[in-house]
């Protein structure tokens, strides 16, 4: 069994929709919830199309029923959480009827689905930025967790939690430490014993204060505090939340470095542009989002005199002091791997080009790698660690529809164009493909209301700014729900989105705003 | 007929990790599709990982480092502009401190890249200001 929730996988990742695809034609029930009628509900058993944002009260009402049934896995939860009856209080406040109410979603459906979930033998939970993407996306994920420790669905073949990276190393960047908070190999900055190993192995004094997250960073350079910025392979002018208002705050810094492959929207705000060397033009290794590591390997020359980015970084290090004499991206590996052998010990280049992919944790050379993590939560006997269950409660979005502007609009990816399309632009003209250019999706009795055509440009609005976009009818949206894509820079959606965070991850609500949809009056 | 030579390698677009093999002939890609050994794709690419890489070869790459001189960017050489950002940063982390710099990380990079990255974040910099677009 596998819930999907608030991932789009047929267009953001096609390659795993189609192992669902296959596995479902097989057997595998899948219960898709989704405020979208999104392709993969044609395989679904059941589809929950819920409110936008109304994801904590859909599940804390799927832990309720369950918990009323008593289908949650009793001697799991005694060896393994803490909390249990706070949840179970908690979730209580979370009657049927209450989250039909919240949600929209019939209680009937929501019954099937928790009894889907929870009797399942193996049930998996795969989620995307439909769960992240909120001004709750860690109380979101929190309650992702909770479903997990409620029915012992984690640690074995066919489970778990599975959130789905939208980039080729969003795993890896973090794992080596691009964070605020965690040096490389998973460990929190708080670790005093590893930091004093890893001064010494740097040869420096490492400052121990948590970093900004980029919502942090923005909001210092509104305060002019922060006065430099280097940004590597980014273009956050385009995909950041509230466009113009991320335009102003890098005017004000005193000095910005883009280090990236084309003149993107950002580069051209910045005071020196740096080439770098791109994909198939260098050696080295991405994680993917089954922590497996692989080898990415040189194909082509660059173009110019462009460099590896970790040169780039090298050079500039040792010109201001602090020296960097990398010759190969295997030498770095070498020194991940001293670093974080708990993880990386064993992955030699050598392995890895012989086993094709290592799946970390993997300390030792003779170690197989690790498909399945947590697996010890199923020894028997309570744990020394207990896992707490954390209550949480359903919060509305932040901008909610009004008479000024009384569509939600979500924004997410479209299958052809990859994220600010500044790569996938290059499609030749002769391939086939299914959309050339941004569309307001938008359902057909909205339109109707509005005597908007198919294909008839329409002004979308919110309190940011407006954007003039093609309307394309479709019931794939709910009433008075509108979705559009941020691939496409003449359409910069992210005018519209709203500068909302969640406080914990700094993410911003990109799922949801309040817009107004208009004819163009002729 | 140039010779033609295969590369194998891992797509850089989304998280799945899809194994590909590059045909290349010339210096140049001329085919790009899925490697049936692959764990994780078993043969199959979808449309980015079999026809998104014609970008590599565009005329718009960038080809040198430009530094912007009144409003304007001017070609540098590698000395000129890793010398001016040294100086830049040097003079803003000796002002400010090192809080005062954010390093925007890349998720597209590879590990060693990233490992370097915030290396330089940490031990040159002396701040944790360092975050990418992992969040979204």
């Amino acid at each position: 069994m596998l819930l999907l929730i608030g991932s789009n996988t047929t267009d953001a990742h096609p390659i795993i929709a189609n192992r669902m695809k296959k596995a479902a034609k097989k057997g595998l029930k899948i219960v898709v919830i989704d405020p979208r009628k999104i392709s993969m509900t044609k395989s679904s058993v059941k589809h929950l199309p819920l409110r936008v944002g109304s994801d904590i009260a859909l599940m804390n009402g799927i832990m309720n029923v369950i918990i009323e049934n008593e289908w949650h896995n009793q001697p799991f939860v005694e060896q393994n959480s803490a909390k249990f009856e706070q949840l179970k209080k908690h979730v209580a406040s979370y009657p049927l009827d209450k989250v039909e109410q919240i949600t929209g979603v019939d209680k009937k459906d929501i019954f099937e689905a928790a009894k889907l979930y929870a009797l399942a033998d193996r049930a998996m939970i795969c989620y995307t930025l439909g769960i992240t993407e909120h001004h709750c996306g860690v109380n979101n994920v929190f309650d992702i967790a909770n479903m997990a420790l409620l029915t012992g669905h984690i640690g074995r073949v066919g489970t778990g939690i599975m959130p789905l990276r939208g980039q080729n190393n969003v795993q890896g960047a973090g794992d080596m430490g691009c964070l605020p908070n965690q040096l490389p190999g998973g460990i929190s900055l708080a670790d005093s014993k590893y930091r004093n190993t890893l001064e010494q192995a740097w040869n420096v004094s490492l400052n121990p204060t948590i970093g900004k997250t980029q919502t942090g960073m923005l909001e210092k350079m509104e305060d002019g505090l922060m006065k430099a910025l280097y940004i590597i392979g980014e273009n956050p002018i385009v995909a950041d939340v509230h466009k113009n208002h991320t335009t102003e705050l890098f005017k004000k810094l005193d000095f910005l470095v883009v280090q990236d492959l084309f003149m993107t929207e950002t580069a051209e705000l910045a005071d020196v542009v740096l080439p770098a060397k791109g994909w198939a033009e260098v050696e080295g290794t991405y994680t993917n989002t089954d922590r497996r590591v692989q080898r990415v390997r040189k194909a082509v020359s660059a173009q110019g005199i462009a460099l590896d980015d970790w040169k780039i970084l090298s050079d500039l290090a040792t010109l201001m002091g602090y020296p960097m004499n990398y010759q190969s991206s295997e030498q770095i590996w070498n020194e991940v791997r001293q670093t974080a052998p708990h993880l990386y010990g064993g992955m030699s280049y050598e392995r890895l080009e012989k086993e094709m992919s290592l799946q970390y944790p993997c300390p030792d050379e003779t170690h197989p790698g690790t498909a399945i993590i947590h697996q010890e939560l199923h020894l028997k006997g309570k744990k020394d660690r207990l896992a707490p269950f954390t209550p949480v409660d359903y919060t509305e979005p932040v901008e909610l529809p009004d008479q000024n502007y009384p569509f939600t609009l979500t924004t997410g990816r479209r299958y052809e164009p990859y994220n600010t399309h500044t790569q996938t632009k290059y499609y030749p003209d002769t391939l086939k493909r299914k959309q050339f250019e941004e569309t307001v999706d938008i359902h057909p009795d909205d339109a109707e209301r509005l005597t908007i055509k198919n294909g008839e440009y329409v002004l979308v609005s919110s309190r940011r700014g407006e954007v003039k976009v093609k309307a394309r009818i479709t019931e794939e949206v709910q009433p008075n729900l509108v979705f559009m894509s941020f691939h496409w820079p003449e359409v910069p959606t992210n005018v519209l989105t709203i500068n909302e965070f969640d406080p914990i991850s700094g993410t911003a609500e990109y799922k949801a705003c309040a817009v107004n949809v208009k004819k163009i009056s002729s | 007929m140039s010779e033609r030579t295969q590369v194998e390698t891992t797509c850089a677009y989304c998280g799945t990790g899809c194994g590909l093999i590059i045909d290349v002939e010339e210096d140049r890609i001329v085919r790009v599709r899925g490697n049936k050994a692959a764990p994780v794709n078993q043969g199959q690419t979808c449309i980015k990982g079999a026809f998104g890489y014609h970008y590599i070869h565009s005329e718009d790459r960038l080809r040198t480092p430009l530094i912007k001189k009144n409003g304007k960017f001017t070609e540098a050489t590698w000395q000129e502009a890793l010398n001016y950002i040294s100086t830049k940063l040097t003079a803003i982390k000796q002002q400010f401190g090192g809080d005062a710099f954010s390093m925007f990380a890349c998720a597209r990079a590879t590990n060693e890249v990233n490992y370097v990255t915030q290396k330089f974040t940490r031990a040159v910099m002396n701040t944790n200001n360092i975050d990418g677009c992992n969040r979204t």
